[in-house]
């Protein structure tokens, strides 16, 4: 099995005042292969999602290396990031994150408007055909934010599946929804790392969400524990 | 969908929600275009109507006027321009003696009322010689002018304008024949002239009232002239005309008791002050151009901060800091656009209304001027607040609540 990231001494520092510096992550080193499913647990302020928004490449680190399928990304520049955003990861987050004036449609489909590479499928027939899959294709015309939560976040999973992504990543992608919605999201979840074969971490600091992954990286005081 | 469409629905939609901070941001630039549209297209106008009086003009006319009006081509603003003197008979008469001449019109002029049974019109007087119509152009639609004779004899009758005589017997037709009272004294209309427009500034010709000038010393008591019209028989004769024209006056006048001008000359004057004024007005109107301007920048800050979270998911999405840019660029461009075409419409108008009076009129050019600059505004004022959109930190702005 080949990588898909992998993080080499870590570290992030953020100055907070003139001589507070408040360190988020210590020396983290982590690799995550092709196919995973893994779990990124350790409780709030712990780190785990500065280190999520590194691995998104939302953020740059302090020190250390950041390596994507191989290739480290410390001189790649920041139209270059954009793109690895568009093509190589996709978001899900805890607040869904979905732009409210647009339609479901729409949202889902935002991506492709930045893509720049060719995208040799129709966009629109991809997005109905997900929409089909997550049971939200009557929601197809309906404003984002005229939905249920469970539905929300699937318009999410939707829009972070339009460009084929590599990498998903669930920031507490359950931490708003009711369990029966909740469960529901995981099962989707599973279901794209089992069938669509993307590899898939989840941020989260509930211990049942985690045990359903099938690997656990432990993160406390931003330093990663097991 | 490609990017346009996206921009375009996404700032329609802001804009839809923001009803009455979108009018208030464009109205600044509506204001602005309106106020430069306007302008110009009255220079326009103006242009267009000086241009029309030069071929109403008679050909070959020189004028004598009192006090010092014109100076090196410009108005003279000496105190010498106001001084009153007034020509007689016996100016004519010296005046006739230069040869190049083909005649020489006094005219006696002031303003007075016309009397006919219980109507009652206030017109301009021109007393003069039947030479005043060949200067002013004027010819007979109704009945005839008068004559030399008619001078002569201090024949008892005049020719009025065709406003005058609509207003006085409701037709130029049904005014032939009609007497009229004027300082008490009865009068015969024996013509109506044809109509000549114009009225704004100049004279308005088609309320004049025309008599021989030897039948209006009955009030003109002094057998005074407040202008001597020359005419020259050929265009060449002109300078020398208006030379020896001076050299005759100066014999009884000093040198800055009047003026003599060549009619052109004139106008031009008059056509360039109007158009130093216009162009100043202009000037001031596009500084509203540039407050508007300022508006729309400041409310595309506003906008900005109120979509951080937006460019955040955008950015995490996959969109460049060039795509955001060009989002906000779009956006205040059409903002600014709404406003130039909004005030492009609204000058259309009032344009529309105006040229019943006045010669007004937009042309291609301020269309795209006005396009073209409310276009620039949106660019020049919108490129801070969308380059701040675009320099925000993906993290920081997708964390943003």
């Amino acid at each position: 099995m080949s990588s898909i990231i992998e993080l080499k001494n870590i570290w992030k520092k953020y100055q907070i005042d003139d001589d507070v510096i408040f360190t988020a992550l210590k020396d983290v080193s982590l690799t995550i292969e092709k196919g995973e499913f893994c779990g990124l647990v350790g409780p709030s302020g712990s780190g785990k999602s500065t280190l999520m928004h590194i691995i998104g490449l939302l953020d740059k680190p302090t020190e250390g290396e950041v390596i994507i399928e191989g290739k480290n990304i410390a001189s790649v520049n920041d139209d270059r990031l954009s793109t690895l955003r568009n093509e190589f990861v996709g978001f899900v987050f805890q607040q869904f994150n979905l732009i409210n004036k647009l339609t479901v449609l729409e949202n889902i489909l935002l991506p492709t408007v930045y893509a720049r590479k060719k995208i040799d499928y129709d966009p629109q027939k991809r997005a109905l055909e997900i929409m089909e899959r997550f049971g939200i294709a009557s929601k197809a015309n309906s404003y984002a934010n005229r939905i249920s939560g469970g539905q929300q976040q699937r318009v999410a999973i939707a829009r972070s599946l339009i460009m084929s992504p590599d990498l998903i990543l669930a920031d507490e992608p359950t931490g708003n929804l009711d369990t029966k919605s909740g469960d529901e999201i995981m099962k989707l979840l599973k279901q794209l790392n089992k069938e669509d074969h993307i590899t898939v971490l989840i941020v989260t600091h509930e211990p049942d969400i985690a045990a359903q992954t099938r690997r656990q990286i432990q993160i406390v005081d931003g330093s990663i524990t097991s | 969908m490609d990017f346009l469409t996206f921009v375009f629905k996404s700032s329609l939609f802001d804009f839809s929600r923001n009803k009455g901070r979108t009018f208030l941001t464009s109205l600044g630039i509506l204001i602005g275009v309106m106020a430069v549209v306007l302008l110009t297209a009255f220079g326009l106008g103006l242009k267009a109507y000086i241009e029309q009086q030069f071929e109403d003009l008679g050909s070959n006319i020189i004028r004598i006027v009192p006090g010092q009006l014109l100076k090196d081509g410009n108005f003279s603003n000496t105190a010498s321009a106001f001084t009153s003197i007034q020509f007689d008979e016996k100016d004519v008469q010296q005046l006739n003696r230069i040869r190049e001449l083909k005649d020489v019109v006094p005219v006696y002029s002031r303003t007075l009322t016309v009397v006919a049974g219980n109507n009652k019109e206030s017109s301009t007087l021109y007393s003069s010689t039947a030479g005043i119509f060949t200067v002013l152009n004027v010819k007979a639609d109704y009945g005839r002018l008068y004559t030399d004779q008619d001078v002569d004899k201090r024949s008892k009758v005049i020719v009025i304008g065709p406003v005058l005589a609509e207003n006085l017997f409701l037709s130029s037709r049904k005014a032939i024949g009609k007497t009229v009272k004027i300082e008490g004294q009865s009068y015969t209309i024996i013509g109506v002239t044809n109509k000549k427009g114009g009225g704004f500034g100049g004279p308005d010709f088609d309320s004049f009232t025309y008599m021989p000038y030897k039948t209006a010393y009955t009030f003109n008591t002094d057998k005074t002239f407040m202008a001597i019209i020359l005419q020259a028989k050929q265009d060449k004769d002109i300078k020398s005309v208006i030379r020896q024209a001076e050299s005759t006056l100066l014999k009884r006048y000093e040198e800055d008791e009047f003026s003599v001008i060549q009619q052109e000359e004139l106008l031009l004057a008059i056509g360039s002050i109007f158009s130093i004024i216009n162009t100043v007005l202009i000037a001031i109107a596009a500084i509203s151009l540039v407050v508007g301007g300022i508006g729309i920048m400041n409310i595309m800050y506003v906008t900005v901060t109120e979509r951080i979270k937006e460019i955040g998911i955008r950015r995490a999405l996959g969109a460049r800091k060039s795509d955001i840019l060009w989002q906000f660029l779009v956006e205040s461009v059409i903002l600014s656009l709404l406003g130039g075409s909004a005030g492009l419409g609204l000058s259309y108008l009032i344009v529309l209304f105006i040229q019943a009076y006045f010669p007004a009129y937009i042309d291609l050019n301020s269309v795209v001027l006005a396009l073209g600059v409310s276009s620039a505004i949106g660019i020049i004022f919108g490129v801070f607040p969308a380059k701040k959109a675009a320099d925000l930190s993906p993290i920081e702005a997708i964390r943003y609540e």
